[in-house]
């Protein structure tokens, strides 16, 4: 994090400092080169006047006269005195008057040639014979003879004197009929030139320096204070933000006062910070709700399983007969139920009922069938009459249009005479005696609470000893595996039959296996109930 | 998954079911017949293509029963065995009009 903040201020001051750089190249060269040429035009102007000021005092038409005598011709003297003078007066270093030889220019002829007063050098004598410098020269000895230029400059970095950067400036002398005779140079030295631009050079560096330091120092406390503080704010407040999930009440606005993206980008926090805060205070209001709900849900669960007989076994001191139940409800609670209990010493009570629909709705209706066919058993119904009335009871006010299937019976032990009565129930499944087991075909009546004084009917058969009765709700048969296909009834009677010698709590638990088995990852659907009796 | 197909005719409202009438569908065929009911004398159910009803769905069509015994008539056609047999063992092919 902090590496990512210096490297702001790092990157925009480093592009700065190159802008700065390529600034005062630039500066540098056109200042160089301008001050080079300005400077350059001043010496030649200089040289110029001190040639045009020489010119005056050599008569062109005595320069055959001179190249034939040399030193004895009195013009020669005075001639030469004049230049000489000239030559200390202007600062010309070096002043001279030549006759190149017309073939190719190839040679030069000193006729004159004086020297600055100081100079460690010696002028040329008379007729001293030299190689023209270069082609240059030759070019401009050729011109001014031809007529073809008044005045001609050489600007060199080495000449006869090896000192420093000079330049010459050459004009012809001409006679009356304007026929050239000879050329008369001047040299200038330029020790001053090199030293000025240096210096130029310098004074461009040392204030680009300045100016970068001072433009990186107030970038970067520009950077700070309008991107680098904000964002560190910002920041700060995102990463508390995500730490503690709670809005402090005071908005990031507040302390940034910036008008640009980063107010945007405040705002934006401050709106996001909101609108987070207002989703969890809802989540967890939604969540504690759920778990309320949930925590009720399984304690109504508790209650409603520990409403049916669930301690086994149930009659341990009754060798007659066996029981076992179970009910696993698809949600938390359900709407199917079971019940056995003894009315007297020689008759129990057996029920299994299925309440249309699930969840709490059939779960309440269940408790109240259920609390009322208890009742009415106890005090002596028959099943019929029982039904009857709970079928009243229902059907006198019942706007949900719930009903309710119920098997009921009484098994008199002794005898294992079993009265029953079914109203819109599974059939139940009797293994008579050593037999197989298989559905009895009882008599059907309608559903209760599906219809208004409706009859009921019991019907009666007896069980022998080692017989196995086994009712069920519609969650066994109609358990469904992943292909929508059904557990069905005879795979029920079938798997029964796996197990015709069990115990009527390795019966339940073998059809439940049998089932799960099934239904494989399906998810169970229905609520699941089963009850078992054997007579022994 | 439940598909329901409607076809209404004056008085008469005919109803096709395909697929499953359980716990998850019925209350769908509920909200679907009890905004259409108004009116109607003559209520058709096609079986043809059910597949299977549970106990849900039996409440439907029982609440379904009771409101058109008060305005008309209600008759189901082609069911299949495997329908009827639930019909028969609930006791509702007593209540049911079945063709």
């Amino acid at each position: 994090m902090k590496k990512l903040r210096s490297s702001i201020v790092l990157k925009s001051i480093s592009g700065i400092i190159l802008m700065l750089i390529v600034f005062s190249l630039i500066v540098c060269v056109i200042g160089y080169r301008e001050f080079t040429e300005e400077l350059l035009d001043q010496y030649a102007d200089g040289a110029f006047i001190a040639a045009e000021t020489s010119a005056m005092y050599v008569d062109p038409e005595s320069l055959d006269l001179v190249e034939a005598e040399g030193e004895k011709a009195e013009v020669y003297r005075t001639t030469w005195q004049e230049l000489d003078r000239v030559c200390n007066l202007t600062g010309a270093t070096f002043i001279y008057v030549i006759r190149p030889d017309l073939s190719d220019y190839g040679h030069i002829t000193f006729l004159y040639s004086t020297i600055l007063d100081g100079t460690p050098y010696e002028h040329y004598e008379f007729g001293y014979v030299r190689e023209t410098t270069n082609q240059d020269y030759r070019d401009k000895y050729r011109a001014l003879y031809e007529g073809r230029s008044d005045r001609e400059l050489v600007i060199r970095d080495k000449g006869y004197i090896e000192t420093d950067h000079h330049i010459t400036a050459m004009i012809p002398l001409r006679d009356s009929a304007g026929q050239t005779q000879g050329i008369l140079c001047v040299q200038r030295q330029m020790e001053g030139l090199s030293a000025a631009r240096r210096g130029y050079v310098n004074k461009v560096i040392v204030t680009m320096i300045m100016l970068a330091i001072i433009v990186c120092y107030g970038q970067s406390v520009y950077l700070r204070r309008m991107l680098l503080d904000p964002v560190r704010v910002i920041t700060r407040e995102a990463s508390r933000f995500a730490r503690e999930n709670v809005h402090t009440g005071k908005k990031l606005r507040d302390s940034i006062s910036n008008e640009d993206e980063i107010g945007l980008l405040a705002d934006s926090i401050d709106n996001m910070e909101a609108k987070i805060q207002t989703y969890v205070e809802d989540l967890t209001r939604a969540t504690a709700e759920k778990e309320r709900i949930s925590t009720e849900m399984s304690m109504a669960a508790r209650i409603q399983a520990h409403m049916l007989p669930d301690v086994f076994p149930a009659f341990p001191d009754r060798k007659e007969f066996d029981i076992y139940a179970v009910m696993d409800p698809a949600r938390e609670v359900g709407g199917d139920f079971y019940d056995f209990f003894l009315i007297d010493e020689d008759h129990l009570c057996l029920a299994i009922a299925d309440v249309s629909g699930k969840g709490v709705p059939a779960a309440l209706f269940m408790m109240v069938a259920k609390n009322f066919l208890e009742e009415d058993m106890r005090q002596g119904c028959s099943p019929s009459e029982a039904m009857e009335r709970l079928n009243a009871l229902i059907c006198s006010n019942n706007p949900d249009q719930m009903f309710i299937t119920v098997w009921l019976g009484i098994l008199e032990i002794s005898t294992g005479r079993l009265t029953a009565a079914n109203a819109g129930h599974e059939y139940p499944i009797l293994k008579q005696g050593s037999g197989p087991y298989e559905e009895i075909r009882d008599k059907h009546c309608m559903a209760l609470g599906a219809m208004e004084g409706i009859r009921f009917k019991d019907y009666e058969l007896t069980l022998t000893p080692g017989s196995r009765l086994f009712v069920y709700t519609d969650g066994v048969p109609e358990a469904t595996d992943g292909q929508e296909k059904m557990f069905g009834v005879p795979r029920l009677l079938e798997t029964l039959n796996q197990a015709q010698e069990e115990t009527p709590q390795r019966t339940l638990g073998h059809v439940r296996q049998a089932v799960d088995t099934f239904v494989g990852e399906a998810e169970q659907f229905d609520d699941l109930t089963m009850l078992c009796l054997e007579l022994h | 998954m439940l598909n329901i197909t409607k076809k209404a005719e004056g008085a008469k409202l005919e109803i096709g079911l395909e697929g499953r009438l359980d716990t998850l569908t019925a209350p769908e065929l509920e909200k679907s017949l009890m905004e259409n009911l108004n009116g109607v004398q003559e209520l058709a159910i096609d079986c043809s293509k059910l597949e299977y009803i549970s106990s849900a769905g039996l409440r439907v069509l029982l609440a379904t029963q009771k409101v058109m015994n008060k305005q008309g008539k209600m008759e189901l056609s082609h069911v299949s065995s495997e329908i009827m047999e639930i019909f028969e063992v609930t006791g509702f092919s007593d209540i049911l009009t079945i063709l």
